[in-house]
């Protein structure tokens, strides 16, 4: 058999078993009991009063945040692709800090500020503006979930925008404006509809990671959402399949918002090759006046979107909170304590461990995967995309859900059930779900790096395996690096699979751990909090590691289609 | 063509720097009414910098723009009326051939009815008469050509910019576009201003031309003008084969050159001026019977290449390389090694000075 056979092989009996098997298993038991096929648990979705306020509610939740996302990154992401202004540089490697901090850490800090005893209501019954103290967050929690992972993901959608405005070819827009459109119909006309699969794309995937994020309903307490209902059926997932038709029916909705964005992006792929590209694009200076205006609008853009890692920053470095406006106490203690406890520094450790397994997962595979479809010339490589593109639309949600389905049955007390030990599918489902973005990167290497170096190293005698050691890894060693850095730094931070797969203490990664803390006694919040800056230092590095080494290619990784 | 007193267009002193490179440098002319004007250079001479400018999409450094005699400086592009047919016909692809046709009527609040009567009168004009419904992808090259052709004809403007339009279509297709472009013009006043580095098309297609080089203009009249009687080496050089010899004025109607004392055609090097004598390859001649004329020189054949109707001929003048072109069927008594008389005709001994700055030839 020759290698590449062989590697497919490989590849698609890993994405068999840890993919396939456990999305396709969620799907079947959601119709089917110890009495066979079954459509109660899926009507029960739509005629229990309880679960249909859930999907109202998480519905609700993501229309918003796909909507206050998308007000917030369109302008901005027209004023990158499209206008040069001082800072810009700078500016542009800051909008991505919003994304180092999971919403739910960020919801921990943020409380502090919100809270009935929170820095805001004490502010405000200083100023005398109002009586008694106000629990904001405990009053509008919606708003709240909405505000908070509306801050996390409008960076994603910026550069899915980005990304769209900057593959526009200039002289599309230049030959509207020649032919008598202004500049706001030219965007209006021309740029907006050309963008619009990009646009979509974008939308779609804030659609589904805030219509699955578990953390953020569960540190404000809001049970009635669908993915903390389903949270809550893990513990019966033996007993009673209404999780399995909550698991399926947000997958079905993932599933056929990518199906439709991608259809979008083939539709416009297909016409979008005509002619060849003009000139580059001048970006249009902005007058001084507009500088300071952008410069004003993104320091109050950034500004709330760093509130949350500001204040669980503020809450690692000091002892008391409460009814003060700044906290008080001011200690280093917190941050040696997270490395020193038992459960954190066990959790640090986990999950160090658990995110280099699975980066070194993903490289294997992404690379493997996406040398097959670019180089391989092996059969049906668009399929063995499209899997790999899959997790995209499986919210780690369901790949944990999945997993103790499948596994706790299959393997029970085995080091395959998770329930008794999570360890190599904590890591197996990281690597998972951050797949697509090795494949992306490696993708891009590849097509950058021209066959004849390959060519030639073969017509000098080098088999299939040295060349692809000697020549191919070696060129695309950045764009891997890059995106092992990425899966690396998700990992540390993957929060639904950690939230329900590590069930015993001594498997709790960071993410659980920090849940776990923050409604403990004992500065149990401090604790967490310094876990938080721990990790947000680690994603803030990481992201920008790989920024400087993927350069302004880093949007595609973050790209939708 | 009349020549009415306002230019349809006027450039005066433009300029434009890009960073530390100038890409134009004071170019001034003007375009009549109704003309099919040419600016015609090598890649990097500043031409298309030139028509963005007059399309608004680039903005001078300095000097001036006149449409009709009117300054354009302070209008924005989308206020020029100068539509444009870009090099890579920029067909917007989520729009029908109908909508992109349309596109510049809708900002010109054309009522419904008045946009489909004049979308169809021009898709008729251009052939397309029942491609309005295909999207841009699906029509050929030389279709997508006339689309855009047409969403420019359709705002009956007074004037059309085309920034290279056949470069991207191949040689059968490039002939049928230029037969449709020359008909065109011929059944509208408008005027065009068309962009080209190919000297075929421009001499067979421009009533006037400029010729730029470096940011400059080098040169400017109509293509008969500048063929024959190039006023600068550069010129010479740039619209066909060029021989330039090195000479010397003597009076008003004679040079000294390495190959004896010419007569030529015009002024040019009178009062001494040092210089070239451009002879057009085609324009020398192999004088059968042995005679001293005027301008005949002895060579020897140093090669011969066979074109078809023509053949080249590598002549070796006492040190100087000259080409001749003859037609192959006066060409049987040459062969190479052999020493014969040339001669050239008085009208096409053209004496050119030496450029401003020494320069001699194609500068960079």
């Amino acid at each position: 058999m020759k290698p590449r056979h062989l590697s497919t092989l490989l590849i698609l009996l890993v994405l068999g078993v840890f993919l396939v098997w456990p999305v396709g298993h969620v799907f079947v038991r959601s119709i089917q009991d110890e009495g066979g096929f079954t459509l109660h648990y899926v009507k029960g979705l739509f005629t229990n009063p309880a679960q249909m306020e859930a999907v109202g509610a998480s519905f609700l939740i993501a229309v918003c945040v796909t909507a206050s996302c998308l007000l917030v990154a369109l302008p901005l992401a027209w004023l990158f692709a499209r206008r040069s202004f001082a800072g810009k540089a700078v500016w542009s490697a800051l909008l991505l800090l919003p994304m180092i901090l999971p919403p739910f850490v960020s919801a921990v800090g943020m409380r502090m500020i919100f809270s009935r005893a929170g820095a805001l209501s004490t502010l405000l019954m200083q100023m005398g503006w109002v009586d008694g103290p106000v629990d904001w967050f405990g009053r509008f929690p919606f708003a709240g979930i909405v505000l908070l992972e509306t801050l996390h993901l409008f960076p994603i959608l910026y550069l899915n925008l980005v990304a769209a405005f900057a593959n526009i070819d200039p002289s599309l827009e230049e030959a509207a404006v020649n032919l008598g459109a202004t500049p706001g119909r030219v965007f209006r006309r021309v740029t907006l509809p050309l963008a619009m699969p990009g646009v979509f794309a974008g939308m779609v995937l804030v659609f589904i990671w805030s219509f699955t994020e578990l953390g953020t309903p569960l540190v404000f307490g809001v049970r009635r959402v669908l993915p903390v209902m389903i949270y809550d059926s893990v513990a019966e997932i033996g007993t009673n399949p209404a999780g399995y038709a909550q698991v399926a029916f947000v997958l079905v909705v993932s599933m056929a918002g990518f199906w439709i964005s991608k259809q979008i992006l083939a539709r416009q792929r297909s016409v979008a090759t005509l002619g060849r590209l003009s000139l580059g694009r001048r970006e249009v200076p902005l007058s001084r006046r507009g500088t300071l205006l952008v410069t004003v609008a993104l320091l109050v853009l950034l500004g709330l979107a760093v509130l949350p890692h500001l204040s669980v920053t503020l809450l690692a470095v000091s002892r008391r909170w409460f009814l003060t406006v700044l906290p008080q106490g001011w200690t280093l203690e917190f941050f040696g304590r997270a490395l020193n406890d038992e459960l954190t520094r066990n959790a640090l450790l986990n999950s160090l461990g658990l995110s280099l397994c699975a980066t070194v997962l993903d490289v294997l595979i992404g690379f493997g995967i996406a040398w097959l479809c670019v180089r391989g010339r092996i059969r049906g490589a668009d399929w063995l995309d499209a899997l790999a593109m899959l997790p995209l639309a499986v919210p780690g949600l369901v790949i944990a859900f999945g997993y103790i389905g499948c596994f706790s049955g299959a393997f029970p007390n085995t080091i395959m059930d998770p329930r008794f030990n999570p360890v190599i599918l904590l890591s197996v489902s990281y690597a998972i779900r951050r797949l697509p973005y090795m494949v992306r990167a490696a993708h891009a290497g590849l097509e950058q790096v021209s066959v004849s170096y390959e060519e030639a190293a073969a017509n000098l005698g080098a088999t299939p395996l040295r060349v692809v050691w000697r020549v191919t890894l070696p060129l695309i060693l950045a764009n891997l690096l890059a995106g092992g850095i990425l899966c690396f730094s998700f990992s540390m931070l993957e929060v639904s699979d950690s939230l329900i797969l590590a069930q015993a203490e001594e498997f709790f990664p960071i993410t659980k751990a920090i849940y776990v803390l923050q409604d403990g006694l004992e500065n149990g919040l401090n604790v967490a909090s310094a876990m938080g800056v721990w990790a947000m230092a680690l994603l803030g590095a990481g992201i920008l590691l790989a920024t400087s080494l993927m350069g302004k290619r880093i949007g595609q990784m973050f790209r939708a289609g | 063509m009349t020549i009415s007193a306002t230019p349809a267009i006027e450039v005066r002193g433009v300029t434009k720097r890009f960073g530390t490179v100038t890409a134009l440098d004071q170019v001034s002319f003007s375009i009549q009414s109704g003309e099919m004007f040419f600016l015609l250079g090598p890649s990097g001479c500043g031409k298309t910098t030139l028509l963005r400018i007059l399309a608004g999409l680039e903005t001078p450094d300095a000097g001036q723009v006149f449409f009709r005699g009117e300054d354009v400086a302070s209008l924005p592009p989308h206020e020029r009326g100068a539509p444009m047919v870009f090099q890579n016909y920029a067909l917007w692809p989520h729009l029908n051939v109908r909508e992109n046709v349309a596109f510049g009527l809708v900002e010109r609040s054309v009522s419904r009815n008045e946009q489909k009567a004049r979308v169809d009168d021009v898709l008729r004009r251009v052939g397309l008469e029942t491609m309005g419904g295909r999207m841009p992808g699906q029509l050929s090259g030389g279709q997508q050509q006339r689309v855009v052709l047409a969403r420019a004809l359709v705002l009956n403007p007074f004037l059309i910019l085309l920034d290279e339009p056949l470069s991207n279509l191949d040689a059968k297709l490039r002939v049928e576009m230029r037969e449709e472009i020359e008909k065109l013009r011929e059944a509208t006043d408008i005027t065009f201003v068309y962009v080209t580095h190919d000297q075929a098309d421009a001499l067979s297609l421009a009533d006037r031309m400029v010729v730029m080089s470096a940011g400059r203009v080098n040169a400017v009249g109509t293509p008969l003008d500048l063929y024959t009687r190039p006023p600068t080496p550069f010129c010479a050089e740039f619209l066909g084969e060029a021989n330039l010899i090195p000479a010397e004025g003597i009076g008003s109607s004679a040079v000294n050159t390495p190959l004896g004392r010419w007569r030529v055609a015009a002024p040019g090097l009178e009062g001494g001026k040092s210089g070239h004598c451009m002879v057009r390859p085609e324009s020398l001649f192999p004088v059968t019977a042995s005679r001293s004329g005027e301008n005949v020189f002895t060579a020897e054949i140093r090669g011969l290449r066979m074109n078809g109707a023509t053949v080249t001929v590598a002549l070796d003048a006492g040190g100087l390389v000259l080409k001749a072109t003859v037609l192959t069927q006066d060409s049987f008594g040459l062969r190479k090694g052999i020493q014969i008389p040339w001669g050239i005709a008085v009208d096409n001994t053209i004496p050119i000075p030496a450029e401003p700055g020494g320069g001699s030839g194609s500068r960079p």
